[in-house]
C-alpha cells in the first residue's frame, strides 16, 4: 500500500486511525502492529514472513546482547546481528548484482537468483541494525516486548519509504504518548501538505520524465527538461512521503525526525547532504562513517572512508553501477570541498549554489539511467553529444506545457513560501484570515489530490528499489 | 485550537464520507467514459498472494469513487486553467475542437501494415482480377496540430511509407477534401453529412456511379469519446445521420451475429456510443446488399470505424459492399469468407489505426 492511494487514504487510514483512537492506551500498539502488517501485506503479502523473520532475529539478539552486557559474547551476537540483517538484505537485493558483475568479469555463467526485492527492505534493516548497534553501545535501552518491537519496526507511517527512525527517538514514545488536537491538526496538515506534494507536484514532473523516456525527438532543451524535471520530482515525491510519514506520526503520536531541509539552497554538497535525506546520511555517519575513524585519521585514510561510506550509500539506493557511481561522485565532490574550494565556496555563495543545482542534477540523471551506457547517454544529450539538436517540436511542446508546474516547483523546492506563510501568521489580521482560509485550504489540497488520483493511472513508487 | 479542531472535523468527514460511499458504490457503467466501470473484486487467497487483488481493488476504488465525474473535471480545470497545461491525458482543445495527441509516427507500425496489406494482395488478390486502391483517413491531428503548437506525426511520411509499401494498390488521396469542419468537436470521427467530397473522389477513382440524394436525421446532444476524456464541458455535437429510399432497401448481414438488420441501428444510436447507429458499430465481417443499387459491381473494403458512417454513402454505387475489419478477424480466414473475384478492393484506414497497426489481425 501506499499512501498516495485512493484505498489508503479512504478506507485504510479512516478505520486504522478510528480504531486507533478508541482502543485504550493499552493496546493501541497492537492496532498499530496489526494495522502495519495489513498494510505491509497489502503490496507485498509474500514477504510478510520475511520481516516478521527480521523482527523476530533483531529483537532475539536484542536480548542476548542485554543478556551478555558487558561480556564477549555481547559483541559476537552484535556482529550475528550485523551479518544476518545485512545478509538477508543482500541476498535480496545484491544477489544478481553481484552473480552479474561476475559473470560479466569473469565469462561466467552462472544463474540469476532472480528474487523480487521486498518493499521497504532497506528502511526497516537500517532500523532494526540501528537497534542492536545503540543496544551495544548502551545508548539504548533493551525492548522486552515482543510486539513493541515489532510494532517500531512495522510502523506503517515510516516502514516502506522512511524517514530511517532509531529505536532510541520513539522509545519513550512507544511506550508512553501524548494525543492532542494541537499536535493531530498540525500532523494532519503536514501529511495533506506531504500528498499535494507527491500528486500534484511530483507525478506531473514524472508524467514529463517518462514522455522524454519515449521520445523519438530528443534534444538539449529536451534532456535538460527531462534533468531538472528528474531533480524535482524525486524532491518531492521523497519529501512529500516523508511529510506524510512525520504527519501521520504526529497524529499517532510520534515525533519523527526530520527528513529533508530544502536541500536545493544549499550551497555546497556539504551542506546538500546535511538537507537531503538526512535520516539516512545521518545514519550512515554514526554507524560507517565514525566507526571506521570518521575524519580523525590520516588524510588518504580520511578520504578512504569518505569513498566507503558514500560508495556505501550508493548501493544502498539501488544495486547497480550507476548507484555506486552516484554516490562516489558525490564522495569526489566532497572530498574535493573539504580539501581543495572549500574557501571559493564559502566565500561566493551564489557559485556555490549554481554549483550544487548543476551537480545535483547531473547527478540524478545518473541516478536515473537504467544502465551505464543510458547514464552516459543521458549525460552527453546534456551537452549535445552525438550531435543532438539544441531543441526539438516536442521539446518545446513539453516546456510551454509544463512551465507553470516547473515554476511552482522550483519555488515550493525553497523555504519562500513558508517564510511567506510565517509572515502571515505573524500579524493579528493573517492571524483572524487564516483560521478561515487554512481549514478551507487544507481540505481543497486534500480534494484536489484525490481529483487527480482518481483521473490519474499514474503514480509511480519510485522507492521499489531501496 | 478552533481553528485546528475545524480542521481535523473537515478532513475526518471527507475521508469518513468518501470512504463509506466508495465503498459502497458499484457503478457498472461510465456514461461519460464510455466503458465498464471496475468493480470490487471478490476475496481470493491467491489473488491477495500474487497481488492481483490489491490491484483490481486499486482501480475498482478509482473506478467507484463517488462523484467521479466532477473529480475529474476538477481536475481538467486545474491543468489547463491553473496549470496553463496544453493536454489532460493527452486530449487537447483548440476552438471548442477536442482532439487527442498522437505522435510520434510510428513508421515501424505504419511498415507492418503496409506489409500486411500488401501480404492479403499477394495472397488472395494477385492472381484474380479484382481492382484494387487504398485511401488513408487524416485524423483530426492533422489539421490542428502543429498549426496550434501541438505535436503531431509526420503524415508525408506516413503517406510515403504506404506509397512504398502498396505498390500494386491506386492511392485516392482523401487528405485535400477534408477539414477540421468535417470532424465532430467532441468525438475523433468525421461528420457523415460533411463527406460529399470525399464520396466524390472515392466514386471517381472507383469508376462509379456518384450520387447525393439524402434527408438528413439528427440526434443530439452527441457526446462524442473525447468528451468524457477531457473531462471538460465541452459543447455537444449533433450526431447527423442521411437516409434515402434506396439505403432504407439496404440489408446489412452480420457475420458475427449471423443475422440481418438496416444501415442505421438506432437503438445504438441511443446508447452510451450514439456512433455505433452507423452499421451497429465494429464488426468483423458484414454485408451490405442493395437491390436499388446504379450498378451490379461489388466492393470489398477492408475498413476501421471511420468506414462505418462513409461506405453506407457507397451503397447506391454498389449492389454489395462487403466490409471486414482486420481489427476483429484475422486476414488469414478470409478466404473461409470471401471469394475475390473482379470486385474492387479498397483499404480505407485512418492514420490512427496506422500508426497503431499491431490492432491489425
Amino acid at each position: 500500500m501506499v499512501f498516495s492511494s485512493l484505498i489508503f487514504l479512504y478506507a485504510f487510514l479512516p478505520c486504522t486511525l478510528l480504531l486507533y483512537f478508541l482502543t485504550p492506551k493499552s493496546g493501541k500498539n497492537l492496532v498499530l502492529l496489526a494495522a502495519s502488517l495489513v498494510f505491509y501485506a497489502w503490496g507485498e503479502p509474500r514477504y510478510l514472513i520475511l520481516i516478521v523473520v527480521s523482527i523476530l532475529l533483531g529483537y532475539g539478539f536484542g536480548l542476548a546482547i542485554e543478556h551478555f552486557r558487558g561480556r564477549r559474547s555481547a559483541r559476537i551476537f552484535l556482529v550475528l546481528s550485523v551479518v544476518t540483517s545485512i545478509g538477508i538484505l543482500a541476498c535480496f537485493k545484491y544477489a544478481d548484482f553481484f552473480l552479474e558483475t561476475i559473470n560479466g568479469l569473469l565469462g561466467a555463467k552462472l544463474p540469476l537468483w532472480k528474487l523480487a526485492l521486498p518493499i521497504g527492505i532497506s528502511f526497516y534493516t537500517f532500523q532494526i541494525l540501528s537497534y542492536t548497534i545503540d543496544l551495544y553501545r548502551g545508548t539504548a535501552a533493551v525492548q522486552r516486548n515482543v510486539l513493541d518491537f515489532a510494532t517500531y519496526v512495522v510502523l506503517f507511517p515510516q516502514l516502506i519509504a522512511g524517514p530511517i527512525v532509531r529505536y532510541r527517538e520513539i522509545a519513550l514514545e512507544l511506550r508512553s504518548r501524548k494525543h492532542d488536537i494541537a499536535t493531530a491538526c498540525a500532523g494532519a496538515e503536514r501529511f495533506v501538505l506531504g500528498l499535494g506534494k507527491k500528486v500534484l507536484l511530483a507525478n506531473h514532473l514524472g508524467l514529463l520524465c517518462q514522455a522524454y523516456r519515449a521520445t523519438a525527438e530528443p534534444s538539449v532543451l529536451y534532456a535538460w527538461l527531462y534533468a531538472i524535471s528528474f531533480a524535482l520530482q524525486i524532491y518531492f515525491d521523497f519529501s512529500g512521503y516523508s511529510d506524510m510519514a512525520i504527519g501521520l506520526g504526529g497524529i499517532l503520536g510520534f515525533h519523527f525526525p526530520e527528513n529533508f531541509r530544502y536541500p536545493y539552497i544549499a550551497a555546497s554538497i556539504t551542506e546538500f547532504w546535511r538537507r537531503w535525506h538526512i535520516s539516512l546520511s545521518s545514519w550512515f555517519r554514526d554507524y560507517v562513517y565514525i566507526p571506521l575513524g570518521g575524519n580523525r585519521v590520516s588524510k588518504p585514510r580520511w578520504m578512504w572512508n569518505i569513498l566507503v561510506v558514500w560508495g556505501l550509500t550508493g548501493l544502498w539506493h539501488g544495486a547497480g553501477w550507476n548507484f555506486l557511481a552516484w554516490g562516489l561522485l558525490f564522495a569526489l565532490l566532497l572530498i574535493g570541498e573539504k580539501l581543495l574550494w572549500k574557501r571559493p565556496l564559502e566565500r561566493h555563495p551564489w557559485f556555490g549554489h549554481f554549483y550544487v543545482i548543476f551537480w545535483v542534477i547531473l547527478s540524478f540523471v545518473l541516478f536515473n539511467a537504467e544502465s551505464f551506457l543510458q547514464a552516459a547517454a543521458d549525460l552527453g544529450a546534456l551537452f549535445g553529444a552525438g550531435g543532438l539538436p539544441l531543441r526539438s517540436l516536442e521539446g518545446l511542446y513539453m516546456l510551454r506545457s509544463n512551465l507553470i508546474l516547473l515554476l511552482l516547483a522550483g519555488i515550493g523546492a525553497t523555504p519562500l513560501p513558508k517564510l511567506l506563510f510565517q509572515r502571515v501568521q505573524a500579524t493579528q489580521v493573517g492571524i483572524r484570515a487564516l483560521s478561515v482560509i487554512q481549514p478551507l485550504a487544507i481540505a481543497a489540497l486534500l480534494l484536489l489530490s484525490t481529483a487527480y488520483l482518481v483521473d490519474g493511472s499514474f503514480n509511480p513508487f519510485l522507492y521499489f528499489r531501496f | 485550537m478552533k481553528r485546528q479542531i475545524i480542521t481535523l472535523i473537515l478532513l475526518a468527514a471527507l475521508l469518513l464520507a468518501g470512504g463509506g460511499a466508495m465503498l459502497a458504490s458499484n457503478h457498472i457503467v461510465s456514461m461519460s467514459e464510455r466503458r465498464k466501470l471496475a468493480q470490487w473484486p471478490s476475496l481470493r487467497w491467491q489473488a491477495v498472494l500474487t497481488g492481483s487483488f490489491r490491484d483490481e481493488a486499486e482501480k475498482a476504488a478509482s473506478d467507484q469513487f463517488p462523484f467521479r465525474d466532477s473529480f475529474r473535471r476538477l481536475k481538467a480545470y486545474v491543468q489547463f486553467g491553473l496549470l496553463g497545461q496544453r493536454d489532460n491525458n493527452g486530449i487537447y482543445v483548440v476552438h471548442g475542437t477536442a482532439s487527442k495527441l498522437e505522435y510520434p509516427l510510428r513508421e515501424h507500425a505504419v511498415e507492418r501494415a503496409a506489409e500486411k496489406f500488401q501480404a492479403i494482395w499477394e495472397t488472395y488478390l494477385s492472381e484474380s482480377d479484382v481492382k484494387c486502391y487504398y485511401s488513408i483517413i487524416p485524423d483530426k491531428n492533422y489539421f490542428l496540430a502543429q498549426q496550434n503548437g501541438y505535436p503531431a506525426m509526420d503524415y508525408d511520411k506516413l503517406r510515403q511509407i504506404m506509397a512504398d509499401g502498396l505498390p500494386n494498390f491506386t492511392y485516392l488521396n482523401l487528405f485535400d477534401s477534408l477539414s477540421i469542419e468535417d470532424y465532430y468537436t467532441t468525438d475523433p470521427h468525421w461528420r457523415q453529412e460533411r463527406l460529399q467530397p470525399v464520396v466524390q473522389v472515392l466514386t471517381d477513382g472507383l469508376g462509379v456511379p456518384f450520387s447525393w440524394d439524402y434527408t438528413k436525421q439528427t440526434i443530439e446532444p452527441f457526446y462524442g469519446a473525447y468528451y468524457g476524456q477531457s473531462a471538460l464541458p465541452l459543447q455537444p455535437d449533433q450526431l447527423v445521420y442521411l437516409t434515402s429510399r434506396s439505403m432504407d432497401a439496404c440489408s446489412v448481414y452480420n457475420l458475427e451475429t449471423d443475422s440481418y438488420g438496416g444501415i442505421y441501428d438506432l437503438e445504438k444510436g441511443a446508447g452510451r456510443d450514439p456512433y455505433e447507429l452507423y452499421l451497429s458499430g465494429a464488426a468483423a465481417f458484414q454485408v451490405i446488399v442493395n437491390p436499388n443499387a446504379q450498378t451490379q459491381r461489388e466492393l470489398v473494403v477492408f475498413r476501421d470505424s471511420f468506414g462505418s458512417s462513409l461506405i453506407p454513402l457507397l451503397a447506391d454505387s454498389y449492389q454489395k459492399i462487403t466490409l471486414v475489419d482486420l481489427r476483429y478477424i484475422s486476414s488469414s480466414l478470409l478466404s473461409q469468407y470471401l471469394d475475390f473475384q473482379q470486385q474492387d478492393v479498397l483499404l480505407l484506414y485512418s492514420t490512427l489505426i496506422l500508426n497503431n497497426s499491431t490492432a491489425l489481425k
